[in-house]
């Protein structure tokens, strides 16, 4: 399977790299083709440009080299993971940015002939979400946890009947113990090797 | 009344940008005092830094590159949010705004030990979302209204006990004709007459 990982912290010590790179090794021990984009360390920028935003409906909206090149690896991604901090009950801008900016019209959906949205990305048979959250559980669910609700809902729509979502949380990350961070690392490697 | 408004549109031209305008002229008819910021046009950075991140607890005074957005937040009794509805959230840019500008010293505090924060932006008594939506309603309501949940929860709790929040939505805009345009500004103005 072609899996794309996209990473979105800007340490490169941070806990999210530890999940990304055990992610990413289990995926390929399992066969799969990975690709991982580290956003932060490949510099994308995350703020739709005017002129982006200009060419939006047009024929060529992804303008950068770098977000055409993101917008080809989903054309044939059966699987997206996406490993990244909840900041403020959403993703972190740098990924928010991504999802403007790559999944433009004709790659993560299309406007059919009434200019309704139809999905563009129905070969996606998995999306992964794996977070890791400063609020304990309850506190997530109240502010709605909306980082997930873009990815599990608002990407997910754009995807095939059947594509699968699966979420991987560790929550109150600032207190947790050495042990129970080891243990969502080894839940991330099992995860991804049932794939 | 002391309002801060805070605009995020890439382009000058923009329906965002017509609105920014319609709560600006209100705003000095009705006089009140009033701060603008205007992400685009200052060429505000979103991406939250891995010093930032790394320093994430320390004194707001060591970041000066966010100082007088968070004296802005720190003075105003009412924060008025201008922006288009991307990816059913705020655009990247203003994602990043909240993660760079609403930090520990200027948003919250973090008591030793605990995963519970302390609200500090007790002077903002009412906040207001100005916002326009690619999608109907009901999508938004299937997508989880995640930009909605993120002004009336994760930003709320942070502002007075008592603060109120104000949601003006213009859905599925690229649908909306200019009648329907110039009502929304009227609903606009009408709002903020009450403020």
């Amino acid at each position: 399977m072609q899996v794309v990982v996209v990473l979105a912290h800007p340490n490169a010590d941070s806990f999210n790299h530890a999940i990304a790179q055990t992610a990413c090794t289990a995926l390929r021990e399992q066969g799969h083709i990975v690709d991982l984009l580290d956003l932060y360390a490949i510099g994308f920028r995350a703020a739709m440009s005017a002129e982006e935003r200009a060419a939006y409906h047009g024929e060529h909206p992804a303008l950068e080299p770098m977000v055409a090149s993101h917008g080809e690896l989903l054309r044939h991604a059966e699987a997206l993971v996406f490993v990244y901090p909840t900041w403020w009950s959403g993703l972190p801008a740098i990924l928010k940015g991504w999802f403007e900016r790559v999944f433009v019209p004709g790659v993560g959906f299309v406007f059919n002939a009434k200019g309704k949205v139809r999905p563009g990305l129905t070969q996606v048979r998995h999306l992964v979400g794996i977070s890791t959250y400063g609020s304990p559980w309850p506190y997530v669910k109240f502010v709605n946890d909306n980082g997930r609700r873009t990815i599990a809902r608002t990407l997910r729509i754009n995807t095939g009947l059947r594509t699968r979502t699966r979420w991987l949380a560790l929550y109150a990350i600032d207190t947790s113990t050495v042990q129970e961070r080891e243990q969502f690392l080894h839940r991330v490697d099992q995860r991804m090797r049932s794939l | 009344m002391k309002v801060y408004v805070v605009h995020c549109h890439p382009i000058a031209s923009s329906f965002t940008a017509a609105s920014r305008d319609r709560v600006l002229s209100t705003l000095a008819d009705q006089g009140h005092e009033v701060r603008l910021t205007d992400l685009y046009a200052e060429g505000f950075e979103p991406e939250l830094s891995a010093w930032e991140h790394t320093n994430h607890l320390s004194s707001p005074d060591l970041k000066p590159a966010i100082a007088e957005h968070a004296a802005n937040l720190r003075w105003c009794e009412t924060l008025v949010l201008v922006y288009p509805t991307w990816w059913s959230g705020q655009p990247a840019m203003l994602k990043g705004w909240i993660d760079r500008v609403w930090v520990a010293g200027v948003a919250y505090e973090l008591p030793a030990g605990s995963n519970g924060i302390r609200p500090l932006l007790t002077n903002i008594h009412r906040i207001v979302a100005i916002t326009t939506h690619g999608s109907s309603k009901l999508v938004n309501a299937v997508q989880g209204e995640g930009g909605k949940r993120v002004v009336t929860r994760s930003l709320r709790v942070l502002c007075n006990r008592f603060a109120r929040t104000t949601w003006l939505a213009l859905y599925d805009i690229d649908h909306a004709d200019q009648q329907a345009r110039e009502a929304f500004l009227d609903r606009v103005e009408r709002s903020l007459r009450k403020l």
